[in-house]
């Protein structure tokens, strides 16, 4: 995503330093897959962020994707695409997860590849061509980032969607109304499924306790 | 640029409320901004504030940070500019003037464009492929943004790298060393040659005006 704007918050680096020392060591020893899936608005871009400059400033070099650019209705058509085919089409299913998968596969291979990159000031879906080759870790966020294969660690970051709610009127990224707020509860459904299958859970209302499952 | 930090405040939103009452006034088909000043001056984070409040007008700005067309790669900058020599070769010359101008020309004509995209957290550098076509303005963001050619409105921010270090020091982007002050001083030296061709003027204070 281009021109996304977080705030970073000293829970977000307890968070990131507490992941980093627990996967570092596994990080050199071989192409390395991190999921960071959980609620709408709880920390999981600032997350990969700074996993991303730690690894960095330890020369393990890590991409950072998002899903919200795997999207099959790009940015400017969802909201009406939503309206039109109803509820039942929110969730797992509206991200491309064929052009996912492959990507995760190039990323093993160490190849070239072409992907989407939405730019929040145009909503426009741009493309973007980079390199595996050099690339050790593969950080993904994403709602729904544990449902990708070949995970080698999953994180899961907990938020109510209540929460989510106030934490979005914040970010300002969409217009909230009861549709918006419809949508949220069903993604909210969607996303607690994954909890259970997460290697870490990071909840920032129990203050960074952490939980193996 | 992909991964970048931006600290925005306060100051950046209130100068970015009159750029674009300015741009609004004199706006035109295509049009392009340019935001000059050195480093840690606030450029990105006023032409994400500017971007972000003309889509409020329905018009639709692709901003282009001119750090995605050096020369050199970013690892590799370092030692070649020691090699050659900081005084000698830091400057206007190590971008890539062409390529820049070739975005420009792209975007006026509504086609699809191709450019470097550098991710500050692989440090490699990835090509973007936008399509200019429904894009109405183009802000180009850099420390030499306003000596670009048909720049309509060329905005420059007076704060040194002596008022911004601490800015500089908060993003954590590069060490403060010897070298590094070399390079700031030499880009405040090119900066300010280019200085008088700025419409507008962000000051000491952050305010605007007009030159």
């Amino acid at each position: 995503m281009q021109n996304d704007v977080f705030h970073i918050k000293e829970n977000h680096i307890q968070a990131a330093e507490m992941v980093f020392d627990k996967i570092f060591e596994r990080t050199r020893k071989k192409k390395y897959i991190i999921s960071i899936a959980g609620e709408v608005s709880s920390g999981k871009t600032t997350l990969a962020y700074l996993l991303g400059r730690m690894m960095k400033m330890n020369d393990v070099k890590s991409k950072i994707l998002d899903l919200v650019d795997f999207y099959k209705v790009p940015p400017l058509e969802r909201r009406t695409y939503r309206e039109q085919h109803g509820l039942d089409t929110i969730g797992v299913n509206e991200y491309d997860w064929d052009m996912i998968e492959a990507t995760l596969k190039s990323f093993r291979n160490g190849n070239s590849v072409k992907l989407p990159l939405v730019d929040l000031h145009t909503d426009e879906v741009d493309t973007i061509n980079t390199n595996f080759k050099n690339v050790q870790v593969l950080i993904i966020s994403g709602l729904y980032a544990s449902y990708c294969s070949d995970v080698d660690y999953k994180i899961f970051m907990e938020l109510t969607y209540r929460e989510t709610y106030e934490a979005q009127k914040y970010t300002g990224k969409e217009v909230m109304d009861s549709f918006r707020k419809k949508i949220l509860e069903k993604e909210h459904k969607a996303v607690q499924k994954q909890k259970n299958d997460a290697d870490i859970y990071i909840d920032f209302n129990t203050f960074l306790d952490s939980y193996h499952l | 640029m992909l991964e970048d930090i931006l600290l925005i405040t306060d100051k950046h939103r209130k100068a970015a409320t009159v750029i674009v009452d300015e741009i609004l006034k004199n706006k035109t088909v295509k049009y392009i901004v340019a935001i000059s000043g050195e480093s840690g001056s606030g450029k990105s984070e006023l032409t994400h504030v500017v971007a972000k409040e003309m889509r409020k007008h329905g018009i639709f700005a692709k901003p282009i940070h001119i750090d995605n067309f050096y020369n050199t790669l970013p690892l590799e900058r370092t030692q070649w500019r020691v090699d050659n020599g900081i005084e000698k070769v830091v400057g206007l010359s190590e971008y890539k003037w062409d390529e820049i101008n070739k975005v420009i020309d792209d975007f006026k004509n509504s086609r699809k464009s191709s450019m470097p995209c550098v991710d500050l957290v692989t440090e490699q550098i990835d090509t973007l492929t936008t399509d200019f076509n429904g894009i109405d303005m183009l802000i180009i963001d850099g420390l030499y943004a306003i000596n670009t050619d048909n720049v309509d409105l060329r905005i420059f921010i007076e704060l040194t790298y002596h008022e911004t270090k601490k800015a500089q020091k908060d993003r954590g982007k590069e060490p403060q060393n010897e070298y590094r002050m070399r390079v700031l001083e030499q880009e405040h030296i090119a900066a300010l040659s280019i200085k008088n061709k700025a419409h507008l003027f962000v000051d000491m204070d952050y305010k605007v005006v007009k030159a």
